[in-house]
């Protein structure tokens, strides 16, 4: 089982309701926006807990990984990225990139998410570098290839295309929206 | 997108005491604001000395090693859960009067009042329930 990042762990095993969720609420209320909070559990409701938890808090419920009789919840803390204005003048939609997916074009699909976000759902075929690490890791790229860079709205993408463009990457594109509104097959990590 | 959660504690078991606390502790937790009406026996509820050895309802008795087992909270854990959330605790007055209690037979912060003090909170609340 290929482990999962995170940035902070909540130990609610053994614990009954509603304790999960109360853990899960102070853990949250501490984490910066946009890291990923593990919680591990026990009680077997806690799936549809954490789940109709973070619909109603706005928080990204990411999927759960069921270890033996531990199951482990992954959360993305709101970071209101919906409503930042995209500056990447390179854009494409999410049936563009299709299209060139269907196509075979020799193109690299590069996902900024978090690696949690990526695990549970990502285009098969694409790679990872969550946008924290993308300037350490830059020398992973070509500089002259087709970069089509992915996140879940478009906004974390468009950060990285600028970085990239900035660093002398030549064909940088942003795929708009995203991950939230992708259709087309994905591979992920299955329960 | 702040909801109101508002409850009306009027039995004094265990059963209740968790009905109530767990209902209110996962909603506080929910970002919701909640306050708790406790009348009559639910006074029992947040009584500093009731509140620990609350009765399990007869023929229940069984319930104990599973609550055990289950690790489930004690209630006063539950009720320092809820005060450390903001869940609102109002004892009755009237009730209060009548069995010749002190506020300070209560847990620490809640507030007195009567029911007008409830449906004041009550009146524009997303939720309210009875138990």
């Amino acid at each position: 089982m290929e482990t999962i990042k995170f940035d902070q762990l909540v130990d609610a095993k053994g614990l009954a309701c509603p304790m999960p969720i109360v853990r899960t609420k102070k853990a949250m209320n501490e984490l910066e926006p946009g890291k990923v909070l593990e919680i591990q559990a026990t009680d077997k409701g806690s799936t549809a807990d954490i789940k109709a938890w973070a619909q109603s808090t706005g928080h990204q419920y990411l999927g759960t990984v069921e270890e033996g009789d531990v199951l482990k919840h992954y959360l993305r803390k709101a970071t209101g990225e919906e409503k930042e204005e995209k500056k990447h003048p390179h854009v494409v939609n999410n049936e563009e990139l299709q299209a060139k997916l269907t196509n075979k074009e020799d193109i690299l699909v590069l996902d900024v998410r978090e690696s949690a976000e990526y695990a549970f759902n990502h285009i098969p075929g694409t790679k990872s570098i969550p946008l924290g690490e993308l300037e350490n890791r830059l020398n992973e790229l070509s500089k002259d290839a087709d970069i089509y860079v992915v996140c879940r709205t478009g906004s974390r993408s468009d950060l990285a295309a600028q970085k990239l463009t900035e660093a002398g990457f030549k064909k940088v594109i942003n795929v708009v929206p995203g991950m939230s509104e992708w259709t087309h097959p994905t591979d992920s990590l299955s329960k | 997108m702040s909801r109101k959660l508002a409850i009306i504690a009027s039995n004094g078991g265990l059963f209740d005491a968790y009905k109530v606390f767990n209902v209110a502790t996962a909603a506080a937790a929910t970002d919701q604001e909640v306050a708790i009406f406790f009348t009559f026996e639910g006074l029992n509820l947040i009584h500093k000395e009731a509140y620990s050895q609350l009765p399990m309802p007869e023929g229940k008795e069984h319930y104990q090693k599973g609550f055990e087992k289950a690790n489930v909270p004690a209630i006063p854990e539950l009720v320092a859960m809820a005060q450390e959330m903001g869940v609102k605790l109002i004892g009755c007055q009237m009730t209060m009067d009548v069995m010749e209690l002190e506020k300070d037979a209560f847990v620490d912060g809640i507030e007195v009042g009567g029911a007008v003090t409830f449906l004041e909170f009550a009146k524009d609340a997303d939720v309210t329930l009875t138990f």
